[in-house]
């Protein structure tokens, strides 16, 4: 198992531990449902070190190109794509943020395949030639994230990091160490992913801590972060990913170049946009907020099955379950009420289903 | 638990809302998408289509026109995704009657 740079650091913080592909992750320090509060109403510090992270020179560009579904051509110096890489058969592998950072594309991914099997798909692509750069025990990655993530980063990096907008990268000094900022989180609050190296990412994590303490700042687990993913509603590779595989039923053709160069799958992905969605998912809750939702339950109309749960987590926001269950495109609209397979209903919603806090700042007025 | 029938008449008026507000988002903002590629729960800020502040603007300007309806300026909750329009919109249509 891959293990992260900060493993010793947050195992004496009392991380418990889990895997995720072949790489190790922290699924939580104490109770998730207050770490997804710490999140909403402060701010969350996060080991992101499961994340594959790669570095290839601008001239090993035609590799990304072959290897993610997004338009990586086109990504603007200081910016960053949010795309996904499939498998031969166009069904999901990795869910990828690559960022233009001056002379080199940097590439982080959640991936559901372990870092072998995902090694062996670039080589296949190219990756050797491409000049193609594991920096995955060179570095550590940690997030932070939430409502006051924002005045944490300013208090690391000056007043200046507030004008780099979302899915943006930009070069900082921290502890004399040169990092990359990456504006880029998945909570609906604000966000960013610190890449540091590897020998100095527990002084990084214990800086960021010594920055965040007036802003209420606290270590955050990956069960927290699935909740905080499924209710603000951004892409999950590891819930509603995993589950359901293919990108079209779960409404990621925005990360998607249909009309740029061949990728990997993208001649089966096209081929089912042409043949039309069968299912897409949607938001679904419990009609009764104290009624249960798991995945796997049935969603019935009139007796007959229409949808299937694919993952449900707790929403402290909501004060209930939410869903999101895999429908046939004919039932797939928010607002209606269905029966449910083992008893009571269960509404379909518009996601996300609350405003973040985070879209009411101003950073220009902070 | 509603009838078949009542959802059928609902999922109507909101398939050709949401029809709508697609057709308008892909000519406005000039996207590469086919109506079928916008999923509904897309977001359409930050995240996902990305709009900027002009953006934002153009969109409301659409809902406006199209619908007839008025988008207050500080409303920016609506824009969240192309589900979270169409409520406002058919709440509109109803007198302010939540939807989702």
């Amino acid at each position: 198992m891959r293990a992260s740079p900060l493993h010793d650091l947050l195992a004496a913080r009392g991380a418990v531990f889990g895997e995720r592909a072949g790489a190790e992750i922290i699924m939580r320090f104490g109770d998730p449902a207050a770490e997804y509060r710490v999140v909403r109403e402060a701010v969350g510090i996060s080991d992101m070190s499961f994340l594959t992270r790669f570095a290839v020179p601008e001239e090993g560009l035609d590799l990304l190109e072959a290897y993610a579904a997004g338009a990586v051509a086109s990504i603007r110096f200081g910016r960053v794509l949010h795309t996904f890489a499939a498998d031969e058969e166009g069904m999901l592998e990795a869910d990828l943020f690559i960022a233009n950072d001056d002379t080199r594309l940097l590439m982080l991914g959640e991936s559901l395949v372990d870092d072998s099997t995902g090694a062996a798909a670039l080589r296949g692509l190219g990756a050797e030639a491409a000049g193609l750069e594991d920096l995955s025990a060179k570095t550590a990655v940690i997030g932070i994230d939430g409502y006051r993530a924002f005045a944490v980063a300013r208090e690391l990096f000056g007043a200046d990091v507030l004008g780099l907008p979302y899915l943006s990268v930009e070069t900082y000094e921290l502890l004399g160490e040169e990092i990359r900022l990456i504006r880029a989180g998945k909570t609906s609050e604000f966000g960013y992913l610190l890449l540091v190296p590897a020998e100095r990412a527990a002084d990084c994590w214990l800086e960021i801590e010594r920055a965040g303490a007036a802003f209420g700042i606290r270590p955050v687990g990956a069960e927290a972060h699935g909740a905080l993913r499924l209710d603000g509603r951004f892409f999950n590779i590891h819930a509603e990913g995993a589950a359901v595989r293919d990108p079209l039923p779960l409404g990621l053709q925005w990360m998607i170049d249909f009309e740029g160069e061949d990728f990997r799958g993208k001649r089966a992905i096209a081929a089912r946009r042409e043949a039309g969605l069968g299912r897409k998912i949607i938001g679904v809750i419990p009609a009764d907020p104290a009624g249960g939702l798991e995945a796997r339950d049935a969603i019935l109309l009139e007796g007959e099955p229409v949808a299937e749960v694919v993952c449900a987590v707790d929403s402290p926001t909501l004060g209930s379950r939410i869903g999101l269950a895999l429908f046939d495109v004919a039932w797939a609209y928010s607002g209606l009420t269905y029966g449910r397979d083992r008893g009571g209903a269960v509404r379909t919603i518009s996601m996300p289903p609350f405003m973040p806090r985070s879209l009411t700042v101003k950073l220009d007025e902070q | 638990m509603e009838t078949k029938t009542a959802i059928l008449e609902r999922i109507e008026e909101r398939a050709e809302v949401l029809r709508r507000i697609k057709e308008d988002l892909i000519s406005r903002l000039n996207l590469p998408y086919r109506p079928e590629d916008l999923h509904e729960d897309v977001s359409l800020l930050g995240s996902g289509l990305g709009l900027d502040s002009l953006d934002a603007l153009e969109v409301i300007l659409g809902v406006e026109h199209a619908f007839g309806v008025k988008v207050a300026e500080d409303n920016i909750g609506i824009l969240r995704s192309i589900n979270t329009i169409a409520d406002h919109v058919i709440a509109e249509r109803r007198g302010g009657e939540a939807v989702s």
